[in-house]
């Protein structure tokens, strides 16, 4: 064992919906289990205390921070790292989608869930606010260390943001319901297939190790896919967990990889986030209507209102901009 | 394919399978198990009922419960009418003894008959019903509607004795197209292949070992002798679960759908089909005059802590 090797637990349950005192005992026995097995880390799936389709339940199991319940589960973590997943209440009494960093019995992060599906099966938006805040944090791992929520990585400035703010460490917790059983997929789940391309390639694209705990068992109609995953810093597949079987997966990495990829491939030193933020702040308000987008589509008020104007032509953009101030 | 099905010759496939429609059965198994061991976890029940007709959807269903829960915790129920094909119930006979599980018989002719009446036969004077003579001139339609909803107040029945849930075996075509009777055979507490088409459904059944001549034989709701489901519809099932599929699942538009080669008179149709049975999908929608409605802003899963049986 060198001194970078990171022993990571993932806790591939099936939480039980809404049943709070029944997963925090299923978390606490879990922490044991991973202790026992010499693991520097644990890692629990999005929810893992709740459950994942709780609808008009979500506010009757929300926690706030210093609820003792969840300061059980802080305490047992000990000398461990844990990541856990929670309804979080604020103190204005808004219900996010949360997940802790957890290290010597206190939590040391929390990310609230950024973007919330609300398309398809999903409707989270309608349940939940949306998180405000995308940062990486230093961690007892000697890593930096990033916390995202399912749907957050299928944004790609979140693994993007969470690297350049210094994580090596990317950690996606997951209640991802499988569908699309066609065989033609690579895996026979066309979840599971969309979810492995993503998860190479933010750890390639990021250099980082990407940790992936997504849940199991059955909310409803939906049924959870498991499959947790850890991918190396070249984006290839560490460890990958066995579809729809719950179990505690141990996973041994050198964390000394991230320094080895990032010489070889340095992608993060070659970032350009001056020359993003300079491009988005345009993006953002050509989209806004105050400034002529010279690029993109038509905006709804069709093409004649752009005839005769000049390249930085602004009649309309100056006119929504003097109308602002009346 | 499983041990009991017998070698598929060449010239004749057990099945048209169309290759979108293709599925990866093992992980389907998979789910379905542990979606029907979730259902009846969450309820607090240990076992379950079906109707068996000896079609190929509810003999699917009952292998795949069998498989999830055991055969031991799965009853099934025979529910022939006297018109009903013997060869049906042969079929259904052997699924019970290859599985193992239990079953019964309820013969539903006294109660169908006791409301429409029957009509004379040779020697034998018509019976008059809780209709009155005109029930004797009932159409196929109302026989065959008030017969699967006779089915179903035995299924619940038993659910009450047995002390299971009812398992649907409704499959995701004849859902789509309406080709079902409302609070009858889609009478269920949950459904394990309501999402897969017929193809996908003859596609799972040759994989969990349901007997070839069920996988083989014409699909017929058998309301009435002879009747089929791709003769009274007029179409066949790879057919309908193509357009289907590209229609709902692919999301294709008419005129996407037409340039793939399907008939544009067929797509209409079908259109119309999906269009006039969404009813039959959903529940029924309750008045909004209170603060908080079931279903509109009172939403909860339907078992949560505190709902199951004690």
């Amino acid at each position: 064992m060198t001194p970078t090797t990171l022993r990571i637990a993932l806790a591939q349950i099936a939480p039980r919906l809404g049943q709070l005192e029944a997963n925090l005992d299923r978390h606490l026995e879990l922490l044991e289990a991973a202790r026992a097995q010499g693991a520097g880390l644990v890692v629990f799936p999005e929810l893992g205390l709740t459950g994942y389709l709780l609808q008009d339940l979500a506010a009757e199991v929300a926690l706030r921070l210093d609820d003792p319940r969840l300061g059980r589960l802080v305490a047992a973590t000990g000398d461990l790292s844990a990541v856990v997943s929670f309804v979080e209440e604020s103190a204005d009494h808004r219900i996010f989608i949360a997940a802790a960093l957890v290290e010597d019995g206190r939590i040391v992060h929390v990310h609230r869930k950024c973007y919330l599906p609300t398309y398809g099966l999903f409707d989270e938006r309608r349940f939940f606010a949306a998180g405000d805040a995308i940062r990486a944090v230093p961690s007892g791992l000697g890593v930096g260390v990033g916390l995202a929520i399912c749907e957050d990585f299928w944004h790609l400035a979140v693994p993007a943001l969470l690297a350049l703010d210094g994580a090596q460490l990317l950690i996606n917790v997951s209640s991802s319901p499988g569908r699309d059983l066609a065989a033609s997929h690579e895996v026979g789940l066309g979840t599971a297939a969309s979810w492995r391309t993503l998860m190479r390639t933010y750890a390639q694209l990021t250099t980082s190790f990407v940790v992936y705990c997504n849940r199991v068992g059955v909310d409803e109609s939906i049924s959870f896919w498991g499959g947790s995953e850890v991918i190396a810093p070249s984006g290839t597949p560490v460890f990958s967990a066995p579809f729809y079987d719950e179990g505690l997966y141990g996973v041994e990495i050198d964390l000394a990889d991230v320094r080895r990829e990032r010489i070889a491939l340095p992608l993060l030193r070659d970032e350009r986030p001056e020359l993003v933020v300079r491009e988005l702040e345009r993006i953002i308000a050509e989209r806004a209507g105050l400034a002529v987008d010279a690029t993109g589509e038509v905006g709804p008020e069709g093409v004649d209102l752009h005839a005769g104007l000049g390249p930085f032509g602004g009649v309309r953009a100056a006119a929504r901009v003097e109308g602002r101030g009346r | 394919m499983s041990e009991g099905v017998a070698p598929v010759r060449a010239e004749e496939p057990l099945f048209e399978l169309p290759e979108e429609l293709a599925i990866d059965t093992d992980i389907a198994r998979r789910v379905i198990a542990e979606f029907i061991r979730g259902q009846l976890r969450q309820a607090g029940f240990e076992r379950a009922v079906l109707g068996l007709s000896g079609g190929i959807d509810s003999s699917l269903v009952a292998y795949l419960t069998a498989e999830a829960i055991g055969p031991e915790r799965l009853l099934c129920v025979l529910m022939p009418y006297r018109t009903s094909s013997p060869a049906s119930r042969a079929d259904a006979e052997e699924v019970v003894r290859r599985l193992g599980c239990r079953s019964t018989l309820v013969d539903i002719t006294p109660m169908v008959d006791g409301y429409f009446g029957r009509p004379a036969e040779g020697d034998r004077p018509a019976v008059i019903g809780a209709l009155g003579p005109a029930g004797l001139e009932a159409s196929p339609l109302r026989r065959g509607n008030y017969a699967a909803r006779t089915r179903m107040a035995v299924l619940y029945d038993h659910s009450v004795t047995f002390g299971g849930l009812v398992v649907g075996t409704g499959n995701k075509t004849e859902t789509l197209i309406g080709y079902t009777t409302i609070f009858g055979d889609n009478a269920c507490a949950f459904n394990p292949i309501g999402d897969l088409y017929k193809s996908q459904v003859r596609q799972l059944a040759a994989a969990v070992g349901v007997p070839e001549q069920i996988i083989r034989k014409a699909p017929s709701a058998d309301l009435w002798p002879g009747q089929t489901d791709e003769g009274e519809a007029g179409f066949s099932y790879p057919v309908i679960d193509r357009l289907l599929y590209w229609m709902i699942d692919r999301r294709r538009s008419r005129d996407e759908l037409v340039a793939m080669g399907f008939e544009r008179s067929m797509v209409e149709r079908v259109e119309r089909m999906v269009a006039a049975s969404e009813f039959k999908r959903q529940v029924p929608p309750i008045a909004k005059l209170g603060p908080r409605t079931a279903g509109v802003d009172y939403l909860y899963p339907r078992r949560r802590p505190g709902s199951a049986r004690m």
